[in-house]
C-alpha cells in the first residue's frame, strides 16, 4: 500500500498576514500552544478569526491545514478514507490526520456546521491524551508537540442543533473576538483595501450604524470583512454608495425596507 | 345671429325641462339654476349624456341629492378629469348609502378638496408606507430608541418622532419620501446633538418660555444642527440644502440669520450657546420654518424627559449596585461598616472626532475598567444624551427601599389555604432552589396537573382567518425546512453508490470477509427527530391582549407544527404560593391536534402568579420521558418569575435559572420568548445569551413565534 502525503511547503503561510491585535490574544495563543492546549475562537462572522489563525501560523512558523466545515462534513472527511486506485485500495489521510501526523496547525472553521460525529473524533485529541484514533487503519496516532488544534464558532446562532456541546467546549482555551474598536477597524480597512482615511472613517461609521440595527431587522451588522470589501470596490473606482449597496447592503438583507434604510444611511454619510 | 341665440335658448329650456323631470321640484328650488343649465349646455355631448344618466340613477335614490349633483357637476367637470368625476360620484353615493343625505351633500360640495386629493394621490407619500424604513433608518443613525408615530404637529418629545400622516408637498413621490426622511433625521438630530440636554430645557423653561423666544430658538437650533449634520453626514447635508425654501425673500432672511449666528458653526457649540443668541435676534424678522423642520412643544418634552430621567436614574443605580455586589470581594465580614468603599468612576473615553457618542465612556471600579452589558450601555447612552455626562448622583448607591429586587425571606403558603390532598391523582412534589441558602428546599412545592376547560372554537377560525396570509408564509417556510434533503449513507438501496461502503466492501472481499449489502447513498429527507414542549405563561398579568396573542401564536404554531410532524406538547402554568402550583395541560405528546385541543387553546385564561421553577421541573420531566434526539423547552412569557410570598426578584430568577440548568444537564434545550422589554436584564442570566428572544410588540408575537421555532430547529 502506498501513502500519499500533503507537501509541507504548500501549507506554510509564507507572507506575513496583516493582523491588527486588539488585546493580548497573541500572547494567550502562544502560551496555549506551548502548553499543548487546543484553542476555541468565538465571535461573529467576519471579525477576523481566520485571519488571526493565519497570522499565528505565520508567527509560530507552522504549516496550517484549514477545514471549512459544512453540514455534510463527517468524521471520515476529517480523518481519511480508502480510495480505489488502479484496482488497489489505498488509504488517504484526511486533513486532520495529516495535520496530526506532521505536527501542523489544524483549523476547523465553523465547527458547529459539521456533523455531530466530528466533535467526537476530536475529543481525545483535545485533552491530555492528544491521540487520534484511526479506526479503519487500526492506528492510534499520537500528536507531536508541534501539533495544534484550533476551532472557530459563532455563538450568535440561535439554533439548538448548532450548539457546541459542553463536553467539546470544555476542552478548549477560548478566545473571544468581536469587531475591533473604531480606530483599529479604520486602520484595518485602510490597510486591507487601500482607500484613504476619510473614506475608511465613513465606512467604519456605517458599520456601526448597521450594528445598531442588529436584532431589529438585521441578524448581524456589517462585519469588518464587508467593510473591507466595500473599501476595495471604492478603491477600484466604484462610487461609494454603489460599492456599499453591493458589498454591504445586499449582503446583509433581502428585505426592501431594510435595504433602503442601509442605502439611505450610506448616502447620508457620503 | 338672432336665430342662433333663439336655438340656444330652446336648447337650454329643453335641458332644464329634462333634468327637472328627473329630479322633480328639488331642482327648481336651486337659486342659480339658469347659470347651471347654461354651463351644462356648454359641455360636450358625452358629458351631457353622462350627467343625464347619473342624475337619473341618483334620483332613484334621492331626488334632493340628484338636484345637488346637477348643480355641482359643471364645476366638477371644470376642475377634474372625467374619470375623477366618476370617483367623486362614487364617493358621495357611498356616503349617502352609509351615513345619509347630510353627509353625502357635504362630501358632494367639497369638490375642491376632492380634486386636490386626486391630484396628490399619485405623489403622496404616507407614513404607513415609510414607517418601517424610517424606523430602521433612525435606529441606524444611533442613540436612544425613538418611536415613530403620526401626528398633526411635527415634533419630537425625545422618545418619539411625530410626523404628518402623509406628505404631498412635492410633485414627485420620491421627493416627498425624502422629505419624510429629512424631517425625521432633523428631529433625530435634536435628540442626538443635545438640543434637549436637561440644562437647555431648564433654562428655556425658566427664562425663555414665551412663544417668540421659542420660535427664535427653533430657528437658531436649526442652524446649529445643520452645521453638526454637515460635519458628520455630508450626504444628508446636501439633501437638506436641496429641500430648503427657494423663495428669494426667505433665502435672504435665512442667510442673514446664518451670518448673525456665525459662532454656532463651531463644533463645540451647544444648545446653551443657542440660547445665549436668542436676545440678538429679537429685532429681526422670523424666517419661515424650513420644510423639514418641526415645531417645539416645551411642555411635552419636559414631561417625557423628567419622567425618563427619574426612571433611568433608578435603573442605572440599581445596575451599578448589582455591579458592586458582583465584584465585591468574597471574604468580607457581614458587618457593613467595615466593607471598604468600592470606587465606581466614570471617565470619558477618547473621542477621535468630538462626536457625541454613547459609548465614549469607561466605567471603572477601584481603577479597573468594567465591561458593561449592552443593556447598561444603552441606558448610560440615554443618560448621556440627556446630561452630556453621567451625573454624580447617578453614581451613588441607591437608597435602601427602592431596590425591589432585594432578597426577601421566603415564607411558605399563605395562611388559610387548605393543604391540598397529596393523594389526589396528578399531584406532584418538587424541590425549589433557595439561593439565599444555596440549597434545595426539598418537596417545597406541590404541583397539580389540570386540564384547561374547553373554550369557544370560533376563536380558532377567527385567528386562522385573521392570519390567512401570514400562515401561508409560515407554512411555506416550514415546508422549505422539510424539503432540505440530506444523504443517508450505507443504505441497502438508494440514489447513488456510497463509495466509502464500496471501498470497504473491497477490503472485506480481499480479506475474505462477508460483504455488507449497505452500499448506497439515499437522498431521502431525513426524519426530524425533535420533541418540543411549549410552556405558556398563564399568570394574571397576561390578562387582555397578551393572552390573546399567546392563544393566536399557539394556533399558528400548531398549524405549522402539524406540517413538520415534530412531536409537541403545550402546557400552561400558573400558581399561587408553593402549595398551589399548577400546570394546565392543553395538548400532551400523545394527543393529536384535535378539536378538543383547539378548544383548550381557545380556553386559555389568565390565572394567578408565575412560579416558574417548579413548572420547568415538571414539564421538563415530561419532556425527558419522550424519545427524541433533540428536546426543546420553549417558554412563552410576559415577565419575570413572580409569586406570592417572596418568590420574586433575585430569588425567583435564581430558582428558575437553577431549574433550567437541571434541564440542560439532562439534555433539554431551553428557550424563552418574551414580550417583557426589560427582559435583557435577567433573561441572559437565566437562559444564556443566545437562548431567548424579546418581541417588542405583542401584536407581532403570533407571527414571530413560528419563525423563531423554525430558526431554532434548522
Amino acid at each position: 500500500m502506498s501513502k500519499t502525503t500533503i507537501k509541507n511547503e504548500q501549507n506554510f503561510v509564507k507572507k506575513k498576514p496583516y493582523y491588527e491585535p486588539v488585546g493580548d490574544e497573541i500572547a494567550i495563543f502562544t502560551a496555549a500552544y506551548k502548553n499543548q492546549l487546543p484553542i476555541l475562537l468565538k465571535g461573529p462572522t467576519g471579525c477576523g478569526k481566520t485571519r488571526f489563525i493565519e497570522y499565528m501560523a505565520w508567527y509560530l512558523k507552522l504549516p496550517m491545514v484549514t477545514v471549512a466545515c459544512h453540514d455534510d462534513l463527517t468524521a471520515s472527511d476529517l480523518i481519511g478514507r480508502y480510495l480505489i486506485k488502479g484496482g488497489e485500495t489505498i488509504w488517504v489521510d484526511g486533513p486532520l490526520t495529516s495535520a496530526v501526523r506532521h505536527g501542523y496547525i489544524c483549523y476547523l472553521d465553523e465547527i458547529v456546521e459539521a456533523r455531530k460525529d466530528t466533535s467526537v473524533v476530536i475529543h481525545p485529541l483535545c485533552d491530555g491524551r492528544r491521540l487520534l484514533p484511526i479506526e479503519k487503519l487500526g492506528e492510534l496516532l499520537e500528536a507531536p508537540s508541534s501539533f495544534c488544534l484550533a476551532i472557530s464558532y459563532n455563538p450568535g446562532y440561535q439554533s439548538v442543533l448548532k450548539d457546541l456541546k459542553q463536553s467539546t467546549r470544555q476542552r478548549f482555551v477560548a478566545l473571544e473576538f468581536d469587531y475591533p474598536e473604531a480606530a483599529t477597524e479604520e486602520a484595518i480597512v485602510i490597510r486591507e483595501s487601500g482607500i484613504d482615511q476619510s473614506i475608511a472613517h465613513k465606512l467604519v461609521k456605517l458599520g456601526h450604524m448597521t450594528r445598531n440595527l442588529k436584532g431589529n431587522g438585521l441578524e448581524e451588522g456589517a462585519s469588518t470583512r464587508l467593510l473591507v470589501n466595500a473599501g476595495k470596490l471604492i478603491h477600484s473606482n466604484v462610487t461609494p454608495v454603489n460599492a456599499i449597496d453591493t458589498a454591504i447592503s445586499q449582503a446583509l438583507t433581502d428585505e426592501p425596507d431594510m435595504f433602503q434604510a442601509v442605502h439611505e444611511l450610506s448616502r447620508s454619510i457620503f | 345671429m338672432a336665430n342662433q341665440s333663439r336655438q340656444n335658448l330652446l336648447y337650454r329650456i329643453r335641458i332644464q325641462k329634462d333634468l327637472e323631470e328627473i329630479t322633480g321640484p328639488a331642482l327648481s328650488r336651486h337659486s342659480n339654476l339658469e347659470a347651471i343649465i347654461s354651463k351644462i349646455a356648454n359641455l360636450n355631448d358625452q358629458q351631457q349624456v353622462f350627467i343625464y344618466q347619473w342624475a337619473q340613477l341618483i334620483a332613484d335614490s334621492n331626488a334632493e341629492l340628484a338636484a345637488h349633483f346637477i348643480s355641482f357637476v359643471p364645476k366638477a367637470f371644470d376642475c377634474m378629469i372625467d374619470a375623477d368625476v366618476q370617483k367623486w360620484i362614487d364617493l358621495f353615493l357611498k356616503r349617502y348609502d352609509n351615513y345619509g343625505l347630510g353627509k353625502a351633500i357635504i362630501s358632494l360640495e367639497d369638490i375642491d378638496g376632492f380634486a386636490d386629493e386626486q391630484k396628490n394621490r399619485g405623489v403622496r407619500c404616507s407614513l404607513q408606507q415609510t414607517n418601517l424604513f424610517l424606523q430602521h433608518f433612525i435606529r441606524g443613525l444611533g442613540g436612544r430608541e425613538l418611536k415613530i408615530a403620526s401626528h398633526d404637529e411635527t415634533y419630537t418629545n425625545t422618545e418619539g418622532l411625530f410626523l404628518p400622516e402623509s406628505i404631498s408637498i412635492f410633485p414627485q413621490p420620491k421627493q416627498n419620501f425624502t422629505l419624510y426622511k429629512l424631517t425625521a433625521a432633523h428631529l433625530w438630530a435634536q435628540t442626538w446633538y443635545g438640543t434637549w440636554r436637561i440644562q437647555v430645557l431648564e433654562k428655556l423653561t425658566t427664562e425663555y418660555n414665551d412663544q417668540k423666544s421659542l420660535d427664535i430658538f427653533n430657528r437658531l437650533e436649526c442652524i446649529r444642527l445643520n452645521h453638526c449634520i454637515a460635519r458628520d453626514f455630508p450626504g444628508l447635508n446636501r439633501e437638506f440644502s436641496e429641500f430648503e425654501h427657494r423663495d428669494a425673500d426667505v433665502v435672504i432672511l435665512w442667510q442673514l440669520w446664518r451670518d448673525r449666528a456665525g459662532p454656532l458653526s463651531d463644533p463645540t457649540s451647544t444648545g446653551m450657546d443657542t440660547i445665549k443668541n436668542i436676545n440678538h435676534f429679537l429685532d429681526v424678522d422670523l424666517p419661515t420654518l424650513q420644510p423639514y423642520q418641526g415645531e417645539i412643544f416645551l411642555d411635552r418634552i419636559r414631561e417625557t424627559m423628567l419622567s425618563r430621567i427619574k426612571q433611568e436614574q433608578i435603573a442605572f443605580q440599581q445596575s451599578l449596585d448589582k455591579l458592586r455586589d458582583e465584584n465585591a470581594p468574597k471574604n468580607q465580614t457581614e458587618d457593613d461598616d467595615f466593607v471598604p468603599k468600592q470606587m465606581l468612576e466614570v471617565s470619558e473615553g477618547d473621542s477621535s472626532d468630538g462626536e457625541p457618542s454613547e459609548t465614549n465612556f469607561q466605567l471603572t471600579l477601584d481603577g479597573q475598567p468594567i465591561e458593561l452589558s449592552d443593556d447598561l450601555k444603552n441606558l448610560a447612552g440615554s443618560i448621556m444624551q440627556d446630561f452630556g455626562e453621567i451625573p454624580d448622583q447617578h453614581m451613588e448607591p441607591l437608597e435602601q427601599g427602592e431596590y425591589s429586587d432585594a432578597l426577601q425571606a421566603q415564607h411558605g403558603e399563605s395562611e388559610g389555604d387548605p393543604d391540598p390532598d397529596l393523594n389526589e391523582t396528578g399531584t406532584f412534589q418538587y424541590p425549589e432552589w433557595d439561593c439565599t441558602r444555596q440549597r434545595f428546599r426539598e418537596d417545597f412545592c406541590t404541583l397539580r396537573e389540570l386540564v384547561v376547560p374547553p373554550g369557544n372554537e370560533s376563536f380558532i377560525s377567527e385567528t386562522l382567518e385573521k392570519y390567512r396570509g401570514a400562515l401561508r408564509t409560515i407554512k411555506k417556510c416550514f415546508e422549505a425546512v422539510l424539503g432540505e434533503s440530506r444523504p443517508q449513507r450505507r443504505q441497502p438501496e438508494g440514489d447513488d453508490i456510497d463509495l466509502d461502503a464500496i471501498v470497504n466492501a473491497h477490503i472485506d472481499l480481499a480479506q475474505g470477509k462477508d460483504i455488507s449489502d449497505h452500499l448506497y447513498t439515499n437522498y431521502r429527507n431525513q426524519e426530524r427527530n425533535v420533541a418540543v414542549m411549549f410552556m405558556v405563561d398563564m399568570s394574571g398579568s397576561t390578562l387582555g391582549w397578551v393572552n390573546n396573542a399567546e392563544r393566536e401564536s399557539l394556533v399558528l404554531l400548531c398549524e405549522a407544527l402539524e406540517l413538520l410532524g415534530d412531536r409537541y406538547a403545550i402546557y400552561g402554568f400558573s400558581g399561587r404560593t408553593n402549595k398551589r402550583c399548577e400546570v394546565y395541560s392543553i395538548k400532551n405528546f400523545k394527543e393529536n391536534y384535535s378539536l378538543e385541543v383547539r378548544q383548550r387553546i381557545s380556553g386559555i385564561r389568565p390565572k394567578a402568579y408565575t412560579r416558574m421553577g417548579v413548572a420547568i421541573r415538571h414539564l421538563g420531566q415530561i419532556l425527558q420521558k419522550t424519545h427524541a434526539r433533540t428536546k426543546l423547552l420553549i417558554t412563552l412569557s410576559d415577565g419575570r418569575p413572580e409569586d406570592y410570598g417572596g418568590y420574586k426578584g433575585q430569588y425567583g430568577i435564581e430558582d428558575t435559572r437553577h431549574a433550567l440548568l437541571e434541564m440542560k444537564q439532562s439534555g433539554v434545550h431551553a428557550f424563552c420568548i418574551t414580550i417583557d422589554s426589560e427582559a435583557q436584564e435577567y433573561l441572559p442570566h437565566m437562559y444564556g445569551t443566545a437562548n431567548y428572544a424579546v418581541i417588542d410588540e405583542v401584536k407581532k408575537l403570533p407571527l414571530k413565534v413560528a419563525d423563531i421555532y423554525r430558526r431554532l430547529t434548522t
